[in-house]
Order: structure tokens, then C-alpha cells, then sequence
């Protein structure tokens, strides 16, 4: 099984705080892979840090074979990777049609992708002339995700997709990366570790800004001791 | 929340939402009508009209300030001079063809050496430097080149007017102009050697430059460079450089074919020019001087502030510091038999200055025009950022810039585009500005500070707030300085009141003052 993302003992900087302090992650293909840890661990950071929105100053991050720290963050998208923000980061002055066709990056990719997004978020059809600042908490996090998946993107990076939605949405949206997750490699940051563990089939724990453990969540679901040492809660 | 499903429905919602907004506006709105029984109705027409000819010109100078600010943050302080700017460069298109024509082909070439840069750029990662001479290099490229340009430069022949001798001062070209005395002026004269010099050192000057620039540029990049070397980067110089060369072998019959041009369509073509001018300018300042200071606001403040009072002074040593008229174009210059005209045909057959409306003479130029082109620039750019991907990227982009890059958007390229686009505007109201309102070196600052108070009423980063903003501040400023000359009837006051002059900009701040104690955030501004 080959690894179509390498993060590899990277450091980043936010002014001048220390963010990352060395982070390895690898996310093999066409899985799900989770990275756990408990606020202000640094999760957030990896997935900035691997889009090039905060560049990493030490380390590397190899997408498919290439490294590609250092490049402009629209350069390292455009290889295609796809971004979920936390807080269901749509545009609130475009409408939902907008908020989809702005992530095309060639024409007709919204088009094409029309099916797909459209069988995952039935909703999201009859909502399509609606201003993004109309929808509901669970529509903008449905529309947050279908716009990642209007370019061709080998690679999602998902934050808190469950973050602040109703259990009955929560069940949606973990059926809907499912099903998305068929067709690409999917890297979460996710808090809420029941959903998560329903989720991935690998994780990668982060604490204070070093990745400290991972391996496949099945083996952590057994593991009370690590759960509950590094995310608090059981 | 489930959305409004309905007609009724959505109407209450909206009714609902914008509460203090719709009583706000009804208020103002009713002011303005109450307004009609303090004068008779022609002076309230004309007095309207003028409000919304300074609305227009604010409108311009506003509409692009806040498009660069909403999506760049960045407040350009230097917004009013480049308004300026556009007004002199228009003037000299349109009084002094023949200098316009002049300046043509040295600047081709100097931005042709420019344009070399990305070039020099992929040379430089080629070749690798010891890490102390790649340090100094670009510094000391940098000084020969000014050098170089300087040296190169001042020699050239440029015919051009003189502010320090009368007779050959911009004021005096005006007044030729006005009255139809203006004839080609003797072209500027020089050797071979001066000429060759002076464009030679303008391409090695500004091409040295360009190294330098792309060596600094080099030395703090870091991690692998990108992309390809487009055959762009040295086709377009190479275009440039013939331009140049052809406007210089025709420059004496192109001279004359502008001076005899019907100052309508050379009013166009200053229009053109000075609106190109300010957004070529706009590009290379966001390209050159603003991108290293996006992440220090205050460093960006000062500069914006400075490049105003150099672009002040630059304006004050190029046309002197004595206030300069342009005269109107003959479509809207014309009084003669039959003025003032009685209908729109009327006015374009007979070319009149004035054309009656309800019983006012209403100005062609200044009532008319400049109204209209605040309006077109209204409809375009509306629809521009309503209706293009252009102007979704930037809606998105004021809301949340790295996202926008996270969708693989180049940012920067579209921030130059509307840094280029904002400055261009500015630069088009300064010259449609000009024969309205005349051009003087504090023009700038004047209507900078207006469409300030404009854009803070009606939100800061708002494009149908600039425009009501803009509407607000420029009927107010009409109605009371005409309240100044006939004076109000105000309640509990047994005279008259007159507004005295410095009552003029206080009315205006006092307006925001209220509106924003009312609406924080401004008319149409966004809660953050």
C-alpha cells in the first residue's frame, strides 16, 4: 500500500511561536485517517501547514512522490488538495451555486461532479439559488465539503466535520465521507473520538505539537490507557 | 433555520433585517424633500444635480478605495493623490499632445527593461553566487541603475510647458486652449547622440534594475522555484521596445493629427490615457511595494501616506503649484445662438454648454457627463463584481482571503488586478474630474477625505454602500452650501440662517457622525 501523503518531522512557526514541533503523519491511499488530540494540540496547523498556508520552516511534506513544502498554498491546491475549514468556512456573500463554482479550476469540473456532490447532498439541490448566509448549520457544513469535491482532489483535509451539529447530522455526514471516500483519500482532524473511530481506519495522535503516536484505530479503540491519556475522554 | 418560503414572507424578512437601515434612508430622503420649500424648484434641481455631479466624482475616488480595502486591507492613503495624478495626466494629453507623445517612447522602453525580470529571475536560480556577493550585488546594481536612468533621462528631448516662466506655463496653455488659439508647440530638439543615449540608458537602466530587483527578490525566496519561463516574458518587451520606435518615427505627424483633433474625441483619448496610466500605476504599486508589507499594516499605512505627499510634490514640480483649468470639450462647450438647448438632440446638434430642465440651465458638462459616467462605472462595475468569476473571487475573497487560496485560486494575481482596477477608477474621476472642478495639488487630499466620510457611511467595505455614501455626502455639501447663499428658515431662529463656508465639510462629518452613532458598522456595512 503506498502512502499518497508524507508529512515528515515538520516545525512551523506562527509568529513567533513554535507551533509544530515535529509532526510526522503518513495517510495511505484511499483511506481515512484522523488526527486526534485534544484543543490546541496542533492539529488545525498540520492541515494549514500541508496546504502551505502556514509553510512549515524545517521538515517536508510529499504529496504523491514530490515534495512540495515551500510552494505558494494555490500551487500545492491546485495539485489537488481538497479543504474543508473548521466553523463550516463557506462564503457567505456568494450563493450556493457560487460557493460551488468558484472551486472549479477548469471548466466544467462542476458539471461533471454534479452527480456525485448531488447523490451525497440531495439537499444541497434544492438549496442551490440560496445566499450562503441563509443555510443552516448542517447545509453549510454539507456545502463546505461538496465544494472540495468540485476539483479533481486526490486528497481531502477535513476539519471538525462533526463540530457543533446535531447527532442526526453528525450520522449524515459520516455516511456522506464514507461514501466520498471511495473515490479519495481523506486526512480529518476530528474531536469528537466516537465519530472519528467510526470514521478512519488510521490515526495519528498530536500532542503539543508533536505527533507522539499512531496506527490503525482499531487497535486504539481497545486501548483505555492511550485514550485516555492523550485525549481525555473515553 | 428554515428559510422564508413565499413572497409575503420574504418581504416582511427583509423589511425586518433592514429596519434601521430603510428609516434611516427615509429620513434623509425626507430632508431632502422638505428641502423644496426653503427654494424655488429650479434651484432645487440644479442644486440636486450638482450634488450628485460631487457624488459621481466621489463616487469614483471611493468605489475603488474600498474595493482595495475590503479585499486587501489595505488602506491606500495615496488613493487621493493618484485621483490627482489622473487629473494632470489628462490634462496634459489633452492641452499638450505633443509632450504626451514625446514621453511615449522612452517609457516603452523603460518598461520593456522592466518586464525583463522574471527572465533575470530564472537566470539567477541557475547560477549559484558565494553567499556575501549575492547579499551586495542587487544594492549596488540598484544604485548604477538609478544612475544610469537619471543620467539617461534628463537628457531627452521632451517638448514641455515651463510652470516657472508665464508664458510658458500650464495656465497659459489652458487659456489657449479655452480660446482657441492653440497651435503646435515648437517639438523639443537633440542630437543623435542625446537621443541614442537617452534610450539606451533607459533600457540598460531599468533592465539593470530588473536584475537587481529579481536578485533581492531571489535571495529571500526559499524552497523550490516553479513554473515555467513563459514566452511572454520576452515577447512583450520585444513589442514594447518596437512601440516605442514607431511612435518615435511618427511622432511629428502623430503630434499634429492630435492637435488637430476635435478636442471631443481628444478629451476621449486623455480619458483613455490617464485612466490606463493610474491603473498601470496601481499594478506596479501593489506588485512592487505593497506585496512585502501585507502582513504589517502599519508599515503599509506609512508607505501609502508618503507615496502621497511624493506623488504631491512630483505633481507641484511637473505643473507647478498654481491652480490650472481645463476647459470643457466643444460637445459641451458650444453657447452661441440657440444655447441654452432645449432637448437632448437639441444640445448634440448644437453643442451646448448649458441645456434647459424645468426652467434651470442645467451645465452638459459638469450636470450631465460626469453624472453619467458615475453611473456607468456604477452599472459595470456592479456587474463585474455581481456577475463574473473575477468578481466572485473578490466577494469571496473580502470574506476569507486563505480560503480563496485554498481552493487553488492565485490571490495575488487577482489582488493586483484590483489594485490596478481601484487606482484606475481614482484615476478617472481626477481626469472627468478636471474640466468640472479644475486641477490644483490639493485636489487629492480634498476628495480623498470626502469619499472617506463617504465610505464610512455607507460601510467601509461595501460597493452600494461607496454609492449612497457618495450620494449623501455630495447632496449635503450642494444643499448647504447653497443654503449659504440664500439662507434657511430655521425654527426658533428669527433671521434667516446661512451657512458660512467651514460649515461646508463640518455638515458632511457631522452626517457620518450620526449615522454611524445610528449604524456602527455603516449603511450597508457587514457586522464582523
Amino acid at each position: 500500500m503506498s502512502n499518497l501523503l508524507e508529512v515528515r518531522d515538520v516545525h512551523t512557526y506562527i509568529g513567533q511561536f513554535h507551533i509544530l514541533q515535529g509532526v510526522t503523519v503518513t495517510v495511505p491511499q484511499g483511506t481515512i485517517t484522523a488526527l486526534l488530540g485534544r484543543n490546541g494540540a496542533g492539529k488545525t496547523t498540520t492541515l494549514k501547514t500541508i496546504l502551505g498556508l502556514t509553510p512549515p520552516r524545517q521538515g517536508q511534506v510529499i504529496l504523491d512522490g514530490r515534495e512540495i513544502q515551500g510552494l505558494r498554498s494555490f500551487d500545492i491546491a491546485a495539485l489537488g488538495i481538497g479543504f474543508v475549514p473548521e466553523h463550516r468556512a463557506i462564503f457567505r456573500d456568494l450563493s450556493v451555486a457560487e460557493n460551488l463554482a468558484i472551486a472549479e479550476r477548469k471548466k466544467g469540473d462542476l458539471a461533471r461532479k454534479e452527480d456525485l456532490i448531488y447523490g451525497l447532498f440531495p439537499d444541497l439541490k434544492r438549496l442551490i439559488k440560496l445566499g450562503g448566509d441563509h443555510l443552516s448549520g448542517g447545509q453549510q457544513q454539507m456545502l463546505a465539503i461538496a465544494r472540495a469535491l468540485v476539483a479533481d482532489n486526490k486528497l481531502l483535509l477535513i476539519d471538525e466535520p462533526s463540530e457543533g451539529l446535531a447527532p442526526v447530522l453528525i450520522e449524515q455526514m459520516i455516511a456522506a465521507i464514507h461514501q466520498l471516500s471511495a473515490e479519495t483519500t481523506v486526512l480529518l482532524v476530528e474531536q469528537n473520538f466516537v465519530v472519528a473511530s467510526q470514521l478512519a481506519q488510521h490515526y495519528v495522535i498530536i500532542e503539543e505539537g508533536r505527533s507522539v503516536k499512531s496506527g490503525n484505530m482499531a487497535d486504539l479503540v481497545n486501548d483505555r490507557a492511550t485514550i485516555h491519556r492523550y485525549l481525555g475522554a473515553a | 433555520m428554515a428559510s422564508a418560503t413565499g413572497f409575503l414572507p420574504a418581504v416582511r424578512d427583509a423589511l425586518n433585517r433592514n429596519r434601521t437601515r430603510i428609516i434611516v434612508l427615509a429620513v434623509l430622503v425626507m430632508l431632502l424633500l422638505m428641502a423644496t420649500r426653503g427654494m424655488s424648484a429650479q434651484d432645487w434641481v440644479i442644486t440636486l444635480l450638482r450634488g450628485l455631479s460631487v457624488a459621481a466624482v466621489t463616487f469614483l475616488v471611493a468605489s475603488g478605495f474600498s474595493l482595495i480595502f475590503g479585499l486587501m486591507d489595505v488602506l491606500n492613503l495615496a488613493h487621493g493623490m493618484l485621483f490627482m495624478l489622473g487629473a494632470y495626466v489628462g490634462w496634459t494629453v489633452y492641452t499638450r499632445p505633443d509632450t504626451a507623445v514625446d514621453v511615449v517612447t522612452p517609457l516603452a522602453w523603460l518598461i520593456a527593461g522592466f518586464m525583463l525580470m522574471p527572465l533575470w529571475g530564472r537566470l539567477l536560480g541557475r547560477v549559484s553566487l558565494p553567499h556575501r556577493v549575492a547579499r551586495l550585488w542587487p544594492w549596488l546594481g540598484l544604485l548604477v541603475a538609478v544612475v544610469i536612468l537619471a543620467l539617461s533621462l534628463s537628457r531627452y528631448p521632451i517638448a514641455m510647458w515651463d510652470p516657472t516662466i508665464y508664458n510658458q506655463s500650464p495656465v497659459v496653455y489652458s487659456l489657449m486652449l479655452d480660446q482657441g488659439q492653440l497651435k503646435m508647440p515648437e517639438p523639443a530638439t537633440a542630437s543623435a547622440m542625446a537621443l541614442a543615449l537617452g534610450l539606451g540608458g533607459a533600457l540598460i537602466g531599468s533592465a539593470l534594475a530588473a536584475a537587481s530587483l529579481a536578485g533581492l527578490r531571489h535571495r529571500e525566496a526559499s524552497g523550490p522555484t516553479t513554473g515555467r519561463l513563459q514566452w511572454g516574458a520576452l515577447v512583450v518587451p520585444l513589442v514594447l521596445l518596437v512601440i516605442g520606435l514607431g511612435v518615435y518615427a511618427i511622432n511629428e505627424p502623430l503630434t499634429a493629427a492630435l492637435f488637430n483633433l476635435d478636442t471631443t474625441w481628444r478629451f476621449l483619448l486623455a480619458v483613455i490615457v490617464a485612466t490606463l496610466t493610474g491603473a498601470g500605476l496601481g499594478g506596479l504599486m501593489e506588485s512592487t511595494l505593497i506585496r512585502p508589507l501585507y502582513a504589517r499594516p502599519i508599515y503599509q499605512l506609512m508607505l501609502t501616506l508618503g507615496l502621497g505627499v511624493i506623488g504631491r510634490e512630483v505633481v507641484v514640480a511637473l505643473w507647478g503649484r498654481t491652480q490650472i483649468t481645463m476647459s470643457a470639450p466643444t460637445l459641451f462647450a458650444g453657447s452661441g445662438k440657440g444655447c441654452p438647448a432645449t432637448s437632448v438632440s437639441d444640445w448634440l446638434a448644437k453643442q451646448c454648454s448649458t441645456i434647459s430642465f424645468m426652467d434651470a440651465r442645467v451645465r452638459t458638462y459638469n450636470e450631465i457627463l460626469v453624472i453619467l459616467v458615475g453611473v456607468l462605472v456604477l452599472i459595470v462595475i456592479g456587474l463585474l463584481i455581481q456577475r463574473s468569476r473575477l468578481g466572485m473571487i473578490i466577494r469571496a475573497g473580502v470574506q476569507d482571503r486563505e480560503m480563496v487560496e485554498a481552493l487553488g485560486i492565485n490571490v495575488r494575481r487577482v489582488f493586483t488586478l484590483v489594485f490596478a482596477v481601484g487606482v484606475g477608477l481614482a484615476a478617472l474621476g481626477g481626469v472627468i474630474a478636471g474640466p468640472a472642478m479644475g486641477l490644483s495639488d490639493d485636489m487629492g487630499e480634498s476628495l480623498l477625505l470626502l469619499a472617506l466620510i463617504a465610505l464610512a457611511i455607507g460601510g467601509l467595505t461595501s460597493f452600494p454602500g461607496a454609492a449612497v455614501g457618495s450620494v449623501l455626502v455630495g447632496v449635503l455639501q450642494q444643499f448647504i452650501i447653497k443654503y449659504g447663499q440664500i439662507g434657511i428658515q430655521l425654527p426658533f431662529l428669527p433671521q434667516p440662517f446661512k451657512p458660512t463656508p467651514p460649515l461646508v465639510p463640518a455638515s458632511t462629518v457631522l452626517l457620518m457622525v450620526i449615522i454611524l452613532l445610528v449604524m456602527p458598522q455603516g449603511l450597508f456595512g457587514r457586522k464582523e
